[in-house]
């Protein structure tokens, strides 16, 4: 026999139960976007009062999110101690995993509220989660248009059942063991104050530039790389933003924004090979979005070749989703991803 | 022989520290302290959202250190004592939330416990017998403070505080104008070693006559963030040691003025000096004589035991067990800032 204690604050929802080999123990359920703190310890508790005298738990389940951290943080840190403190493992899985119930349809979108007018979200396809949990605006998932279910499917109007909404204690006891494990909280977002790189500095890109940026094309992207003639007309092109951002009296890295419309079409992001991995990149394209917000534009778009797998991270984590696919954009055989940012 | 041996663990995560300590009675057994401060050293000052990763990450591994030094197992813990506040809710959340989940998987007390009291209660580490009443002055990054403390685990009482910026806060700002780093206070103790605290006069907030009426025992050291500034602007060839010497010498002569007449005033001959500022050489030196001089009891932690950690909170916890307070109930948060009269939750 095996009994979980299952705790879960990664939504507005704190949920607390105890399942032995399918048996429903307890099941404790509050609601309260702020109260996390106050009230697991609480639920627990009472949980606690109703296992039998005698009988022991085996093991903590508990959500590892995608939520709003402060809440999503309480209940690890909760489950994570009591473990300990009983000598039984915990499992960490993803909230999202546990929301809708078996008998929706095999494609749809989970979608729980991440605040700030974005929510979390997963994707699946024949019953099996497809993507990793991202943040984004509700419109930009509206545009799929799959069946949605979840919190924030609800809040933002495209949720197809209301009543599902938020990671269910029973499933999780249920399905722990075919699901994904986290050891750490899903953080889908950085933090908000996370820092501007050291030593680097920023401004509009100006003539002088385009011999370094030349060369940094050529060293970065190959083939794809634009010529000079392809670069001098850019700079002189019209609604067109180009920020450079130098380091030691040297440009090392550059994006540039077009506006068509309502959208701001990002047409490179670029940093030198050597200088990745340090934020130049994530502060770039964190001063083109604020840069597209004061042009009163609606979303971000850009087009990248599908294989480019070390800057999507980038991307999904400023909450760009894939809305479709380009075959042969980039020549035979190489795909371009699309993906949009709508802006809030 | 102590007045009680029970084993409390106390927990701490209200900044930047992830901080486990474990008292036997009054005895230290273990302090274990794990910091955030170098990744926030990238910015001059805590994020609190890096904090609170730092302390959820760090949880586990700073406990079973704890219990390692203190050769000890949890199940023989008698209490568990965490820092419910004041700090940032998102960071003490974490210390409360793990604390509970000990507390309720093997069924031993909780105190939630003021982070303030407890660093004065650090004090009373290694002490025996009554602790005698006492002026405390908790000067830190996030607080400064002159207290009253009749009773360290029931009667504290603020007699005033700053208006402002904390005293730890108008370093770390004055660090950075003088590019000396984060934290600040550390960095302008060593270049003020080196400089003359008499070459330039900064201001004495809230020390001339008018202000002693409404602020007899209050802070104030906005002014003298900005009379340091407007100094460097106006002087090109500034001598950084004797900035930074004339400004430390400015906070500690303000801090030990009213902390000294508070003593005075109270009848109390007993003055405590807790908080991260307090590990400040230059304070620590001028309390020094100036408390001998006035006739009254220096009592200073060591400097680790100044700034943030787990002990303060496990002494406190401890204290509270001794004098029969009743233990925090189940599920009570984290307050970002309660008054310091709320001692125990």
């Amino acid at each position: 026999m095996t009994t979980s204690l299952v705790i879960d604050t990664s939504t507005t929802r704190t949920s607390v139960a105890i399942v032995s080999d399918g048996i429903t123990i307890a099941l404790l359920n509050h609601d309260d976007a702020l109260g996390h703190g106050e009230v697991l310890p609480r639920l627990v508790s009472q949980a606690l009062s109703q296992l039998s005298a005698g009988s022991k738990l085996d093991q903590v389940i508990v959500g590892m999110g995608p939520g709003p951290f402060t809440g999503l943080r309480v209940g690890i840190a909760f489950a994570q101690s009591f473990a300990f403190a009983r000598e039984i493992p915990w499992i960490g899985i993803c909230s999202l995993d546990f929301i809708a119930p078996p008998s929706v349809p095999l494609d749809y979108l989970v979608a729980t509220d991440a605040r700030r007018k974005e929510v979390f979200w997963v994707r699946f396809q024949d019953g099996v989660r497809v993507s990793e949990p991202q943040a984004s605006a509700p419109q930009t998932l509206k545009l799929l248009d799959l069946p949605s279910f979840g919190e924030g499917a609800s809040k933002y109007g495209f949720s197809s059942d209301k009543t599902i909404n938020y990671p269910d204690p029973l499933l999780m006891a249920g399905g722990f063991e075919t699901a994904l494990n986290y050891t750490a909280p899903i953080y889908v977002r950085r933090p908000d104050a996370f820092p501007a790189p050291v030593n680097v500095s920023f401004r509009p890109m100006n003539q002088l530039d385009l011999v370094t940026i030349f060369d940094l094309e050529k060293r970065s992207y190959a083939y794809d790389a634009w010529s000079m003639g392809q670069l001098k007309e850019e700079f002189a092109g019209k609604n067109r933003w180009y920020l450079v951002a130098e380091k030691e009296g040297k440009v090392v890295g550059y994006v540039g924004g077009l506006l068509i419309g309502n959208v701001t079409d990002v047409l490179t992001l670029t940093v030198d090979p050597s200088q990745r991995r340090n934020g130049i990149g994530r502060e770039l394209l964190r001063r083109l979005i604020d840069w597209s917000r004061t042009q009163k534009v609606e979303a971000l778009m850009l087009e990248m070749r599908v294989d480019n797998v070390e800057a999507q991270p980038l991307y999904l984590s400023f909450g760009f989703v894939e809305i479709s696919r380009r075959p042969d954009y980039y020549g035979p055989g190489i795909t371009a991803i699309v993906m949009r940012k709508d802006l809030t | 022989m102590n007045q009680n041996s029970n084993i409390v663990l106390g927990i701490e995560t209200s900044c930047d520290e992830t901080a486990v300590g474990i008292v036997r009675g009054r005895t230290l057994l273990a302090n274990v302290i794990s910091s955030s401060v170098e990744e926030h050293a990238r910015f001059g000052g805590v994020v609190p959202e890096v904090a609170s990763r730092a302390h959820l990450e760090a949880m586990q591994s700073v406990i079973t250190q704890a219990l390692s030094d203190a050769r000890i197992a949890l199940t023989d813990v008698d209490a568990f004592a965490v820092t419910a506040g004041p700090g940032l809710i998102g960071a003490l959340l974490v210390g409360v939330s793990a604390a509970s989940g000990l507390s309720l998987a093997l069924d031993r007390p909780l105190f939630g416990v003021n982070h303030l009291s407890a660093h004065l209660a650090v004090d009373a580490l290694e002490g025996t017998g009554p602790i005698r009443p006492a002026i405390g002055l908790l000067v830190s990054g996030g607080h400064s403070s002159i207290l009253q403390i009749t009773d360290i685990a029931s009667d504290v009482q603020v007699l005033g505080s700053t208006v402002d910026d904390a005293a730890g806060e108008a370093f770390d700002k004055i660090a950075r104008l003088l590019e000396l780093g984060f934290p600040g206070g550390p960095a302008i103790d060593l270049a003020a070693r080196a400089g003359d605290p008499a070459a330039i006069a900064f201001p004495r907030g809230f020390t001339q006559a008018p202000d002693q009426a409404a602020h007899r025992f209050d802070f104030s050291f906005s002014g003298l963030k900005t009379s340091v500034a407007r100094y460097l602007a106006a002087t090109p060839n500034y001598l950084k040691a004797d900035v930074a010497a004339s400004f430390q010498e400015a906070v500690v002569d303000v801090l030990l003025q009213k902390a000294i007449a508070a003593c005075a005033e109270r009848g109390i001959d007993s003055l405590i000096i807790a908080g991260g500022v307090a590990a400040n050489s230059r304070l620590r030196h001028e309390a020094r004589i100036r408390c001998e001089r006035a006739g009254i009891e220096l009592r200073t932690p060591t400097p680790d035991l100044c700034t943030d950690n787990g002990a303060m909170v496990a002494i406190l916890g401890s204290l509270a067990l001794e004098s029969g307070a009743k233990p925090s109930a189940v599920g009570i948060g984290a307050d970002s800032s309660p008054g310091i009269a709320r001692v125990i939750w």
